[in-house]
């Protein structure tokens, strides 16, 4: 079976004027589909890059990224539009939400986009996340008035929206409390559980007691890559 | 669009509603300005254009500069309209002379156009309102709007001088409505339409002066449009009248074909208007466009996340393109009823100035075409940038723009400043120091109101400058009694009225009508029907006078005293007339029906509503004419210079005269003379307060726009201010001063566009109205009152900004984001 991510000797260089900086050095990394991975180093490491790198967010200046069975390197930007709708649920360390819309009007408007489920059952699908990822009840409220956690677990629930294959979140849990942050990677491992790909980056100490897999990374380069009960080593 | 995009757009149009709104109504100000002037113009356009070509106006008037009677003008008629090129021929004239009403003399002279009974009224035609031509006998006609200025009623009996000076009596019959005239109370004269059986029926017979020609066009069936081919027609018709009949020409009028006399003034006006407001429309769409692009940057994290969704930039792009496209519609619907409004207010005052009755006030539907094309095209066309690159944004940079920026340094910057800070005047530091922090922002505004600014003072200054030609004008009349002989007298009866009471001076001019032109050539003018606008005549100046002052010279010198053989044109005669000519050249002047040869020794600068543009010596005029120095003219110097001595003086001269055998046509105190100039010049100041008004209004929002984002760009900061103690006082003070230093930049930078704006529109302005360039004048009360307006809109238009900025709580502050 293919590998849901396969990243092959990536480069990731920014320019600037203080001169090139290379934040990805020559990285490869496979994902097998069912996979839940955590990145983890120190700030500046290289974490969000590479997470940008899979959602098609950014471009690497040398060597290919595969994800959900596409090259993104060859998709134009539009076409990445396209296709990480279909493809990757994303959770951002802020939530995210679209201020003037309901919390499950933006749990609807990336199918609006992807157009992959049917305009019938948009809504129900979009409750049904709610309650699967806990604030079922709190679905005709605007983002504002919801707490941290709260407003966080809606935007996984907006990220599973089109039922992507992979879900990619870049410190989900940055900006919550402990026991909040506990609660939102306890619902990670549950849609790891029901079969979900998902890498996350994150900072929290106790997570490899969650996660299949930790990908450690030093400076643009992985250094350790160590499996829990799965092992797909490079 | 999606449904939820929809949703969306909706809820952020009513979350900024107050941002839309202002939006709309800058542009919907200017909008209101273009499309009323727009439509203004072309219906005033098409009203004047149909009523003036349905006098089938003359296409050549060949004026004969002596009479000739009945018979021989009725031969040359039929002679000439068989000439080539010539459609129809018909002999006319007219005379202007005081005017009796029931017996009571009338201040205004009365113009009486004279036709044969028989007269087919196939060109130049007036319409009558119940009767047709020709009157009854004892009867004539009167122009419909000199009735109020004469007051006079249908009924009423006129007693007018013929110009054999036998005076009759004449009912009136019926109303005039003639189109093709400049209105009465404009010209301050009466019109009259007069049946030659009345002069026939008088002891001396009826006797003609102008030979009107229609010219033909290229299809030979209508009049010819092109003045030039007319031109070339009558100049041939003048040459064969010369050479067959023997009769001197005087001069040929060609007014430019079709044109309404002042259909010119109406499209400089309203030409000027709709530039004007062609501008605020341009600066205004700027605005709105600037103020979308905060919104889209303010907009960016969420572009961002709906692009991590899986939204195209194509999608982004076209709600955005929507939210624009609603300011406008929104724009353009506040507009259409104002400027219909405007539209039909302006045409009615314009048609009324130009004395004509519109047929419909209603603007051609091209034009609502335009103005809803321009209000719902031009906001998208200027938001193009701001848009595509709101759509384009990436969701990399959204994050970035989210997570980074160096807000917490500027921050902690402030903080660092702000601890050290003993005395608050350091916040008016950080008040300049923020107002520029934005270049771009920062710049429009600046932009915006200066060119309001430089508008609004320019107008002003031009309405000194008006103001100055009409003081400079006063100053010049420098003497008290204007009289006006029937006939030129032996010059020595000026310094015989020195004799009477109250009398200081007394100065006699000959002022002579005449015709210019180049050596051998007829004299070809652009005089219209009214004989009003581009009469020449030649004014003989007496040595050493004292009421008449030099015009401004533009080439060669001015006469010497008791130099014969020489003339002063000014500048408006030689473009009517011989406009090659130069200093040193030779001209011609038809003077009592003989042609005269001048040296050209001047030419001089005067505007409209000067002498008649054509200046010799006394000495000069007699040696030419072959007759000692004669006068018609009396300038007199009273003793005393209230209106009751001039007015006395005024009929003991007119006494004295008429005792001694001399007809006098008018004695009046300069005093009426006066108040006719004053009345021509309102329009041209309408015009720029009118431009600068929406200006001003579009500059009040982009000010207050500006000032709104910049507070919104600084939340943190302000929180930061509170949370180290700042006092919402302090802060309130610190955006005000933000605002007002914005609106006293834009003054400085207003000097030199406003300077150059009087100079530029006082050349094109006073040529278009005065002949001539007004004076550079400065209003600098007009600085003083935009300064102050400026500055008390800066601090009204702050105020919500600073209100907003001294409330946020340091929570708020720092959640904002
Ligand atoms: N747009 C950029 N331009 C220049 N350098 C960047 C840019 N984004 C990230 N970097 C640099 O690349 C390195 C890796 O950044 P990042 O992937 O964000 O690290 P992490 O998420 O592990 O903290 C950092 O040193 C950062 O300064
Ligand atoms: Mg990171």
């Amino acid at each position: 079976m293919e590998n849901a991510i396969q990243v092959s000797d990536v480069v990731k260089a920014y320019r600037s004027s203080a001169g090139e900086f290379i934040a990805l050095d020559h990285l490869s990394l496979g994902i097998a589909p069912g996979e839940f991975v955590a990145v983890v180093g120190r700030s500046g490491s290289g974490k969000t890059t590479l997470l940008n790198l899979l959602a098609g967010i950014d471009r690497s200046t040398s060597g290919t990224v595969r994800v959900a069975a596409a090259d993104l390197g060859s998709l134009s930007e539009s076409g990445l539009a396209a296709w990480r709708g279909r493809n990757v649920g994303l959770v951002f360390q802020f939530f995210q939400l679209l201020p003037t819309l309901t919390v499950i009007e933006n749990v609807m408007l990336p199918m609006d986009f992807a157009k992959k489920i049917p305009v019938g059952d948009r809504r129900d699908r979009a409750q049904d996340l709610l309650e699967r990822v806990g604030v079922g009840d709190q679905a005709d409220k605007i983002p504002a008035t919801l707490s941290g956690g709260q407003q966080q677990r809606a935007a996984i629930a907006r990220a599973l929206a089109n039922d992507p294959p992979i879900l990619l979140a870049d410190e989900p849990t940055g900006n919550l409390d402990s026991t909040t942050a506990a609660a939102v990677l306890e619902l990670f491992a549950d849609l790891n559980g029901d079969g979900q790909t998902i890498v996350v980056v994150t900072h929290e100490r106790d997570i490899r007691s969650i996660v299949g897999r930790e990908v450690t990374l030093v400076d643009g380069r992985i250094v350790t890559d160590e499996s829990a009960s799965v092992g797909v080593a490079e | 669009m999606t449904n939820l995009l929809s949703v969306k757009l909706l809820r952020d149009l009513r979350a900024s509603w107050s941002r839309f709104l202002m939006m709309a109504i800058a542009i919907a100000v200017s909008l209101t300005a273009f499309g009323g002037v727009l439509f203004a113009w072309a219906a005033s356009g098409r009203e004047t254009r149909g009523a003036y070509a349905s006098t089938e106006p003359a296409s050549a008037t060949i004026l004969l500069d002596q009479s000739v009677d009945s018979e021989r003008m009725a031969t040359i008629a039929a002679e000439v309209s068989r000439r080539p090129g010539v459609i129809e021929a018909t002999g006319r004239t007219q005379f202007t002379g005081e005017v009796e009403v029931n017996g009571q003399p009338r201040e205004i002279p009365l113009q009486v156009f004279v036709a044969r009974p028989s007269d087919p009224m196939r060109m130049a035609k007036f319409f009558m309102e119940k009767r047709s031509w020709p009157p009854s006998a004892g009867e004539l006609f009167i122009g419909r709007d000199s009735l109020p200025l004469l007051g006079v009623t249908i009924g009423d009996t006129l007693t007018v001088e013929t110009p054999s000076g036998e005076v009759v009596e004449l009912r009136v019959a019926d109303t005039v409505y003639d189109p093709s005239l400049s209105p009465s109370p404009q010209e301050q004269t009466g019109r009259a339409y007069l049946s030659s059986a009345v002069l026939d029926a008088s002891e001396e017979p009826a006797a003609w002066d102008q030979l009107k020609i229609q010219v033909a066009g290229p299809d030979r069936a209508a009049p010819s449009r092109d003045r030039d081919a007319i031109v070339v027609v009558a100049s041939d018709v003048g040459e064969w009248l010369e050479r067959v009949h023997g009769l001197a020409i005087r001069e040929i009028q060609v007014p430019t074909p079709y044109a309404h006399p002042h259909q010119w003034q109406a499209d400089a006006l309203l030409g000027s208007l709709l530039a004007g407001g062609a501008a605020a429309l341009l600066l205004s769409t700027m605005l709105v466009a600037n103020m979308l692009n905060n919104l889209f940057t303010q907009q960016i994290p969420q572009i961002g996340i709906m692009k991590a969704i899986g939204a195209r930039s194509a999608r982004i792009g076209r709600l955005y393109l929507v939210m624009t496209l609603l300011v406008a519609v929104g724009a353009t619907l506040l507009a259409l009823g104002p400027a219909i409004l405007l539209g039909r207010v302006a045409v009615g005052n314009f048609l009324g100035f130009l004395g004509i009755e519109p047929t419909s006030l209603a603007p051609p539907s091209w034009t609502y075409l335009v103005v809803v094309a321009v209000g719902l095209g031009l906001p998208p066309l200027m938001a193009l940038i701001p848009l595509v690159k709101a759509g384009r944004t990436t969701v990399r940079a959204a994050i970035d723009h989210h997570g980074l920026g160096s807000k917490p340094s500027a921050a902690a910057g402030l903080l660092a400043r702000l601890s050290r800070t003993r005395r608050l005047d350091r916040g008016l530091l950080m008040a300049l120091r923020n107002t520029i922090r934005r270049p771009s922002r920062f710049l429009l505004s600046v932009g915006l109101l200066a060119t309001a600014g430089s508008v609004f003072v320019a107008g002003m200054s031009l309405s000194t400058g008006v103001e100055a030609i009409t003081e400079e004008q006063k100053q010049q009349r420098n003497w008290d009694v204007d009289v006006q002989l029937a006939r030129p007298a032996a010059a020595p009866i000026a310094t015989v009225l020195e004799a009477v009471p109250n009398v200081s001076r007394v100065e006699g001019f000959n002022v002579a009508e005449t015709g210019v032109a180049g050596p051998g050539e007829i004299p070809v003018t652009r005089t219209y029907p009214d004989q009003g606008h581009g009469r020449i005549s030649v004014t003989a100046i007496p040595v050493d006078t004292t009421t008449f002052t030099p015009p401004k010279l533009l080439e060669g010198r001015w006469l010497n005293a008791g130099e014969t053989g020489a003339v002063v044109l000014n500048q408006i005669t030689r473009k009517n007339t011989v406009p090659d000519i130069h200093a040193g050249d030779t001209v011609q002047l038809i003077l009592g029906g003989a042609t005269t040869t001048w040296h050209v020794v001047g030419l001089a600068e005067e505007r409209e509503g000067g002498g008649g543009g054509v200046y010799t010596t006394a000495e000069g005029f007699a040696d030419a004419t072959g007759q000692p120095q004669r006068v018609n003219q009396l300038r007199i110097t009273t003793t005393g210079h209230d209106e009751q001595t001039r007015q006395a003086v005024a009929e003991a001269i007119e006494e004295n005269l008429t005792e001694a055998g001399i007809e006098v046509r008018s004695a009046a105190s300069i005093s009426r003379s006066e108040a006719i100039s004053a009345g021509h010049l309102g329009p041209v100041i309408l015009i720029l307060l009118g431009i600068a008004l929406p200006l001003g209004v579009v500059g009040a929002i982009g000010l207050a726009s500006t000032m709104a984002a910049n507070i919104l760009d600084r939340t943190r900061e302000f929180g930061v201010m509170h949370a180290i103690g700042a006092r919402p006082k302090a802060v309130r003070r610190i955006v005000v001063a933000e605002g007002v230093f914005l609106a006293i930049t834009s003054c400085l930078v207003a000097v030199i566009p406003a300077l150059t704006l009087t100079a530029v529109l006082g050349a094109g302005l006073g040529n278009l109205f005065f002949s001539a360039p007004l004076p550079f004048r400065v209003s600098l009360i007009s600085v003083a009152i935009w300064l102050a307006l400026v500055i008390l809109g800066a601090v009204l238009a702050t105020d919500a900004a600073a209100t907003r900025a001294s409330r946020l709580t340091v929570r708020e502050a720092l959640a904002y984001l």
